[in-house]
């Protein structure tokens, strides 16, 4: 039986719409969403959360929640800004649920969230005055104090200084486990998605496009609008290496294609095509090449091809293997 | 923020007039009280129909600003939270009595509140507006309550609405939310709002004078005096009632910025 299951759902709140979401999440699962900014991710958050409203069905344990009340959901929220209540100090904000339910062991929990979470010097600090690692490890903690079965968890990383993603990423893994709840994490950062989720969404426009386990979402994408989201280029369609579907498309890595300028490349598929522009960035160099109306991207470093031997307007080689193509 | 630079035309210039309000503005209070002397102050203090008409009109304009922060803060919550249809209109009813003149808010409550129907039906409750505390409360309710609503629409429109929905993840009803996160994060604004619309009005004149003229309030007692017998017999009663409110309003300040 699936631990959370979300069925045609839909809500609008005027300007935006989710349309038709259907998600199961089973227990323990670390549920990544993975969208741009204005797709609807928050929104998907605060709608399970019921703080939208909605039509449809949230079914949690087998029982249909939509329409209980958010303070009924035992569900816990972070936001991307942590919305920590700055009339409150450190401990208060933990500890705010406790004045609302009871909470279970509430001692020992609180105990061990301060320990695990390194927060027993901030406990009497004003909110205002803490840094954004310590604003959200506070944040999480007054979430899991109140004991939630699901874990929302929006862009959690996004105000979090770039040095201490890791750590932090391995922080949440370990919350994950340690007590016990569902996450759903939303970000639209593939490299945190990629280390994080067991299961991945991707939202884009208020509708779920594809849903899957993380690897596989990650590299075969289901259409061409997932894939050039997920950052897939070189987008064409298969027709060019001789297959017949006119409709079908492949991708091709810009890193894996080689480039020679007398013909002496060895790959399974090679093109000849002409120079567009040569860009030197840093360790290496953009090359777009036009072979026939399709333009590639391809990226070779500076140290296997010394200086950018092919100019604009000439005419080179580029070739990739078989194994090396996505087909979507 | 950078000092105030001296040796520059425009700063000049900016001071020179920024002085001149200054002076508009201090000279006045000032004069009053260098003006009336000490003795004449005490004396006031003393005089029982004085302090009796500034406990009134304290006292009255405070339950007025006691019932539009019951009234008004809902009022102001659903205005900055909420859209809604006809909610500009609501809006502009809000600042309308902010513009009229005084004494004519004061007929239109005369006509709404005095021989009519909904005058009758209060009566049923034994509240007469005419003549009563109650015409004295309602004057400076009509004319200063936008100060409040206005001021606390601001305070909650500031309090971001992620931490009223936090709150409810965290197990806090509507109201629980309302009382716990939402005011006490606003409460700056309420509270100068607050302040705003009582030190209103203290001061309200025209529209009370319509509605009651006994029992009279403190600037009611100053016309009636000047009237009467001159500026000297009502200047020190102008003068006891602006250093009263200057008193309750700084230690309202003081608490408030502690709070």
């Amino acid at each position: 039986m699936d631990y959370l299951k979300i069925k045609n759902l839909f809500s609008n709140n005027g300007d935006f719409a989710l349309e038709n979401i259907n998600l199961d999440i089973q227990k323990n699962e670390y549920f990544v969403l993975l969208g741009q900014s204005g797709s609807g991710k928050t929104m998907l958050l605060e709608t399970i959360a019921g703080l939208n409203e909605c039509s449809g069905n949230i079914i949690f344990k087998g029982k249909d929640i939509s329409l209980v009340a958010t303070e009924k959901r035992e569900i816990g929220f972070v936001y991307q800004d942590f919305a920590l209540f700055p009339n409150l100090s450190v401990e208060e904000n933990i500890r705010f649920s406790a004045r609302y339910k009871k909470i279970e062991d509430a001692e020992n929990l609180f105990a061990d969230l301060i320990d695990f979470l390194k927060l027993d010097h901030l406990l009497g600090r004003d909110t205002q005055d803490l840094s954004g690692g310590e604003k959200q490890r506070v944040a999480i903690a007054r979430a899991i104090f109140s004991r939630p079965k699901i874990l929302l968890l929006d862009e959690p990383l996004s105000a979090i200084d770039p040095t201490f993603r890791n750590t932090i990423m391995k922080s949440l893994k370990d919350i994950h486990r340690r007590y016990d709840v569902i996450t759903i994490h939303v970000t639209h950062n593939f490299r945190e998605a990629s280390y994080l989720a067991d299961k991945i969404a991707i939202i884009i426009d208020g509708k779920i496009k594809q849903v899957g386990d993380a690897k596989d979402v990650l590299n075969h994408p289901a259409n061409i609008e997932v894939a050039k989201f997920l950052g897939f280029k070189n987008i064409f369609p298969t027709i060019m290496l001789g297959y017949e579907s006119s409709t079908k498309v492949y991708s091709v890595d810009p890193n894996i294609i080689r480039v020679s300028n007398n013909k002496q490349l060895q790959t399974d598929y090679i093109f000849e095509g002409v120079v567009d522009e040569c860009m030197g960035i840093v360790d290496h160099y953009k090359l777009f090449v036009k072979v026939k109306q399709y333009q590639f991207f391809i990226k070779i470093l500076k140290r296997d091809y010394e200086g950018c031997y092919a100019d604009r307007e000439n005419v080179i080689q580029i070739g990739f293997d078989k194994k090396d193509i996505s087909f979507i | 923020m950078k000092a105030l630079s001296k040796n520059n035309t425009f700063n000049i210039t900016l001071v020179a007039l920024a002085l001149i309000v200054i002076f508009f503005l201090s000279v006045p209070i000032i004069k009053i009280f260098l003006g009336v002397g000490s003795e004449k102050l005490l004396e006031t203090i003393k005089d029982g129909e004085a302090i009796d008409s500034i406990i009134l009109t304290m006292k009255v304009s405070a339950w007025a600003m006691i019932f539009v922060l019951f009234t008004g803060l809902p009022l102001a919550y659903i205005l900055a939270r909420y859209e809604f249809y006809g909610k500009s209109l609501v809006e502009s009813l809000i600042d309308i009595p902010v513009m009229i003149p005084h004494t004519a808010a004061g007929i239109a409550l005369l006509t709404t509140f005095g021989d009519t129907n909904i005058g009758e039906f209060f009566k049923i409750f034994g509240i007469e507006f005419i003549g009563t505390e109650y015409g004295i409360m309602i004057a400076m309710m009509f004319l200063s309550a936008p100060f409040l609503i206005n001021s606390a629409k601001d305070g909650f429109r500031k309090v971001d609405v992620k931490l009223e929905k936090t709150a409810r993840t965290l197990g806090a009803s509507p109201m629980n939310v309302f009382f716990r996160i939402t005011i006490p994060n606003a409460k700056k604004d309420i509270i100068n709002g607050a302040l705003m619309m009582w030190s209103r009005g203290l001061g309200e004149f025209g529209a009370v004078i319509i509605l009651v003229y006994h029992p009279m309030t403190t600037p009611v007692l100053i016309f009636d005096r000047f009237n009467s017998y001159g500026l000297s017999y009502s200047a020190p009663l102008a003068a006891v009632i602006i250093g009263f409110s200057m008193f309750v309003f700084l230690i309202v300040r003081f608490v408030a910025n502690r709070l």
